[in-house]
């Protein structure tokens, strides 16, 4: 296969059965540019982790291949390459934390990959300037929260220096102000150029961050396209404001039925009340 | 357990800032000594030194009666076989029981042996990270030909401080699974047996759960269990030559007078 630069994972055809036999992927094509930002949805059961799971080499496929920067992942001698250029912070903190201490946990992954110390601190310094937890750096991990422990987790990770970072269900444990701040956080890292892929249940925090949103059903992608394709073609699962605009659509206002944010709805909701005011004006 | 039991209490002393290997080193040669001592003055020298490390180590005596606190049972324990099984003189008689003189005296020494075993082990714990410890054991038996049996030294490193890092998740999971099965009514006070089974299932079954989402996570950030380096440099400096010196002289003296 020829090796594009802008690809960052290719996967082809791509099916997944259990040892125990149940098929849990089936026929899933995707290809992830770099720098991209990929949200993947669905329902509990539907193949997202274990998706997400074959892009650094924790699973193999059963049938077709991935690759990561054109390495495939079945290659046992590019298996440690592949995991330092994709790295993945899970969904329950407590068990990625591997340390005694909050800098001992970031420095895990630079440890592993046989780094001089002097290396390994700048590193961990940096990555923990990054989610801004310098200050609790010698802390327990019984002393840090749920949403400190995940933002400890993604400094684990960018202490590997990966290209690209996979969140699996990262915000599903946490309370609403440590999950809005792991999304500014990931935000951030998006703009910094890193490619992002992020599996989740909840349409409406991913909207307004992803260039594309990949949705599974049974082990087979069943929609994928841009936030504002996803609306327009999927009808059940939208976040409140888009079903809001549905339903003054459906009652005659002429608004937009693809937005998503409470912004642009404000907007087109104004824009209609005028225009209705307008009218009346007109009218008489 | 009491969480401050072998603790580590961070202060920035000279003992703190000892290589830990030194410290290892210097706990096996003074516990040798200790388990060796079978007089009042020999025991007398050691408690001295021990108030004047744990003087100097900034660590404050709470820390050390809550290392020996868990273990006072034990103590008590020792103590009273010693005097009441040891043949000797008799005190006095009650009944069957008859502590004599000698049991006193051996038993009063046995049980200040452990005492002093447990200080000293609190006061390396106490001024040694628990990181520490573990890659210093690492480095120690690094050379010991472990491949043959399908190991690392490095995987023993790693096993030592991840079970001081889950040793007190996994006691959190005891008391949510006891909670969760109290509140479903079952009567602990009355019913012990069932509340072993009932808690030691699920327990299990969530701590395999526990170590697998660990291997992956640890897997995914690139263990190996081969080489690793550490965010730590153990690096010997002057003072810890000094003392691993001073021991030697202390052992070669201690052969030679015998």
């Amino acid at each position: 296969m020829r090796f594009d630069h802008n690809i960052m994972i290719h996967i082809n055809n791509l099916s997944y059965r259990y040892p125990d036999g149940t098929l849990t992927l089936e026929g899933v094509d995707i290809s992830i540019d770099r720098g991209e930002f990929v949200a993947i949805m669905g329902p509990n059961g539907c193949g997202k982790t274990t998706l997400v799971r074959h892009l650094n080499a924790l699973l193999m496929p059963t049938a077709g291949s991935v690759s990561v920067f054109g390495m495939d992942t079945k290659d046992m001698s590019k298996v440690w390459n592949i995991r330092q250029t994709v790295g993945m912070v899970f969904q329950n903190p407590q068990t990625q934390f591997v340390g005694t201490t909050l800098e001992e946990d970031v420095a895990f992954g630079p440890e592993n990959l046989g780094l001089p110390q002097n290396e390994i601190r700048k590193r961990v310094d940096r990555a923990l300037l990054e989610v801004r937890l310098m200050e609790y750096k010698t802390h327990a991990p019984k002393t840090l929260s749920g949403g400190q422990m995940q933002r400890a987790a993604i400094a684990g990770v960018l202490a590997m220096e990966p290209e690209c970072i996979v969140f699996d269900e990262v915000t599903s444990m946490l309370d609403p102000e440590s999950r809005q701040m792991i999304l500014d956080t990931i935000q951030q890292l998006h703009q910094s150029g890193k490619t992002i892929i992020y599996v989740t249940q909840r349409i409406e925090e991913i909207l307004p961050l992803a260039d594309r949103i990949v949705s599974m059903q049974d082990g087979r992608i069943e929609f994928m396209g841009t936030p504002h394709e996803y609306l327009a073609s999927v009808g059940s699962h939208v976040p409140a404001i888009t079903s809001l605009m549905r339903k003054l659509k459906e009652k005659g206002f002429d608004v937009r039925d693809d937005v998503f944010a409470v912004d642009d709805a404000f907007l087109e909701i104004i824009k209609a009340c005028r225009m209705v005011e307008k009218e009346n004006i007109d009218d008489e | 357990m009491n969480e401050l039991f072998l603790s580590y209490i961070p202060k920035n002393s000279p003992l703190h800032r000892l290589d830990p290997r030194t410290k290892l080193v210097a706990l096996m040669v003074i516990s040798i000594f200790v388990l060796q001592t079978v007089t009042f003055s020999g025991l007398g020298l050691f408690a001295a030194s021990f108030i004047m490390l744990a003087y100097f180590s900034r660590v404050n005596a709470g820390t050390f009666s809550h290392s020996i606190q868990p273990m006072l049972v034990f103590f008590v324990f020792i103590f009273l076989m010693h005097l009441f099984l040891t043949e000797g003189e008799i005190i006095f008689r009650i009944g069957p029981f008859r502590p004599t003189f000698d049991g006193l005296i051996t038993g009063t020494i046995v049980t200040t042996r452990f005492m002093l075993l447990i200080l000293f082990a609190s006061l390396f714990t106490a001024t040694t990270r628990p990181t520490m410890i573990a890659y210093g054991i690492e480095r120690m038996i690094r050379f010991v030909p472990l491949k043959r049996i399908g190991i690392s030294s490095f995987d023993i490193a790693t096993m030592m401080s991840l079970s001081i890092r889950f040793v007190p998740v996994l006691l959190d999971n005891a008391r949510q699974i006891r909670y969760a099965q109290i509140s479903r009514g079952l009567d602990i006070r009355h019913n012990i047996l069932r509340s072993v089974s009932t808690t030691i299932t699920p327990m299990i079954r969530e701590s395999l759960q526990t170590a697998d989402d660990l291997a992956i996570a640890m897997e995914s950030r690139c263990y190996q269990g081969k080489y690793r380096t550490s965010l730590f440099e153990l690096r010997m400096g002057a003072m810890d030559w000094g003392v691993l010196g001073g021991i030697s002289c202390v052992v070669f003296l201690f052969f030679l007078l015998r």
